[in-house]
């Protein structure tokens, strides 16, 4: 519109409803990711490789979000927030979803025959585990919003530190089930290459569940440092 | 002749103040559309009555400034202000038709006084008054406001939001605190259009109170100006108001109120004190204010910038437009 004159210039870009989104993404790979492992089991490759395109999509549509919100959030904007904690939060915010898409890979590098009952148990056990604590993440993230309404009131700070303690304890349980997993796993009779493989798999798992305690973590810097 | 240029001269200070209704009034009633605190309807005629009311109660002070504290009219003939006051009304509306063309972030106020500083040059330049007559007492202690306005609104924002925050936030549930501020909200619009109009009537009637000379200015120059502005406000600042409205929706009334209490606060006292200031810097300040106090998701400081630039623009731009169109007319006329 010409001849107009507008003070909505001082109003900057914010960048936290775009974090959420990110976060969404995350939820809904990780979703995917229990189907891929189903269909590993059941040996089904079309279903496996689709999937992994799906997955792949979903990680590149967060790669476009976090890099609109790197290219926007420039050094004029003042943010309720630092904007170096938040650039650093949001790495490691990308960084679950990215583990996650590592792995929807590595479940078509292979076909794995006759595993072990008690392996395929634990693994979904963990996948299962590691997709309740992304959910628990994205509660968190879903947070911020309140946060900016309330002005970070004291209230919600609190919330979050709770929450922020409950990933990271879910986190913990996961490090457990990975230990035993490992064990299983290095001691069993499958054919070698089947092991090295799930090893690999199992290793990023426990990334995906280290990534959401260290971008929680990084969140709580963020919110607690302004 | 005399009597034409004073028509001509009131007929371009009407549009004067259309234009600052349209979008300088608009700009700032869009922080109660943005928060919802008010419907269009709402705003264009509490804006109307208070934005008048504001100019004609109020106005006096800052229209004295204007037409009467640049120049020293009372070394000057009333042909020669005729002259002046035209042609700086003419330029100031000139420049801020073409800078709201080009969404440059200028001010009514800048312009004008800019315009009448022009008009004191070109009679310096004649000859007719010397160099030292023109009022720079005034004219720094305007500019001094100019300065001050801003970070006047930005600080009290950041004061009052910030007790909001501690006192109300941090206690109640934040959507029932919303809820009754929207209804405080009502209140800041009209105390915003209120002092809106009382500062910036002058930049339109300004001039046309120094061809009075002396004698006070009449109430019914200010009552045009006024509704000069409420015209500007229903024809055309309404469309001002949605679009800006729309972009700024993260204005919450908590948010509004702040910075609309602010502003009104700032720009009441300039007007008391006969300062000509900018209402849109003002707000600018106070929206800062609230960002700074951690109350907005993200504001950009680059629009400062912008803001200081357009000013350094404004002043030299609306003297040497005055100068020009005063020397044509002096030949003509």
């Amino acid at each position: 519109m010409r001849f107009i004159r507008s003070i909505a210039d001082v109003f900057g870009y914010s960048p936290f409803k775009a974090i959420h989104q990110h976060s969404e993404y995350i939820v809904l790979a990780a979703d995917l990711l229990i189907d891929q492992y189903e269909a590993f089991l059941a040996g089904d490759e079309d279903k496996i490789v689709a999937l992994e395109k799906e997955i792949d999509t979903l990680e590149h549509e967060a790669d476009k979000i976090k890099g609109e919100i790197r290219t926007h959030v420039t050094k004029s904007l003042r943010l309720p927030v630092d904007r170096q904690d938040l650039l650093t939060f949001l790495t490691f915010q990308d960084e679950i979803i990215n583990y996650i898409e590592h792995i929807c890979h590595m479940f078509t590098y292979r076909k794995i025959e006759n595993m072990e009952k008690i392996v395929e148990k634990k693994f979904r056990q963990l996948l299962y585990m590691i997709n309740d604590i992304i959910c628990k993440y994205e509660e968190l993230i879903d947070h911020v919003m309140t946060l900016i309404a309330t002005s970070f009131s004291k209230k919600e700070i609190a919330d979050i530190m709770v929450m922020v303690n409950t990933i990271e304890h879910v986190e913990h349980e996961c490090d457990k089930v990975q230990i035993e997993l490992h064990k299983l796993l290095l001691n069993s009779k499958m054919d070698t290459l089947d092991i090295i493989l799930l090893r690999n798999i199992l290793i990023h798992l426990g990334e995906i569940a280290n990534s959401t305690a260290r971008a929680s973590d990084s969140f709580r810097t963020m919110v607690v440092g302004r | 002749m005399i009597e034409v240029i004073f028509l001509i001269t009131i007929i371009v200070s009407i549009y004067m103040a259309w234009n600052i209704g349209a979008n300088d009034a608009a700009n700032s009633m869009a922080t109660s559309y943005g928060s919802g605190a008010l419907t269009l309807k709402q705003i264009i005629i509490i804006a109307g009555i208070l934005e008048f009311s504001g100019a004609f109660f109020f106005g006096s002070r800052v229209t004295k400034t204007v037409g009467k504290g640049i120049v020293p009219i009372e070394l000057l003939d009333p042909h020669i202000i005729a002259i002046g006051a035209l042609a700086a009304i003419f330029s100031a509306g000139l420049w801020i038709t073409i800078a709201t063309y080009y969404h440059l972030p200028v001010s009514t106020s800048h312009s004008i006084v800019g315009a009448m500083l022009g008009f004191g040059l070109a009679t310096v330049s004649e000859d007719l008054i010397p160099l030292e007559a023109i009022k720079w007492g005034v004219l720094n202690k305007i500019v001094m406001s100019w300065i001050l306005s801003p970070l006047t609104g930005a600080i009290l924002a950041f004061m009052i939001f910030s007790v909001i925050r501690i006192t109300i936030l941090s206690r109640m549930d934040v959507e029932r605190v919303e809820q009754i501020f929207r209804y405080l909200q009502v209140f800041t619009a009209c105390y915003v259009a209120f002092a809106h109009g009382s500062n910036d009537v002058a930049n339109a009637v300004g001039p046309v109170s120094a061809t009075f000379g002396f004698s006070e200015t009449p109430s019914w120059i200010l009552a045009l100006g006024g509704l000069g502005i409420a015209i500007g406000i229903a024809t055309w600042g309404y469309r001002v108001i949605e679009t800006v409205g729309k972009r700024i929706t993260e204005l919450t009334p908590t948010r509004g109120f702040s910075a609309e209490f602010a502003t009104a606060t700032t720009v009441l006292s300039a007007s008391y004190l006969g300062m000509p200031i900018s209402t849109t810097h003002t707000l600018v300040g106070s929206v800062l204010g609230v960002g700074f106090a951690g109350g907005l998701a993200s504001v950009d400081i680059s629009v400062v910038k912008r803001i200081i630039y357009s000013w350094l623009l404004t002043i030299p731009v609306a003297a040497g437009l005055t100068i020009s169109i005063y020397t044509v007319l002096v030949v003509f006329l």
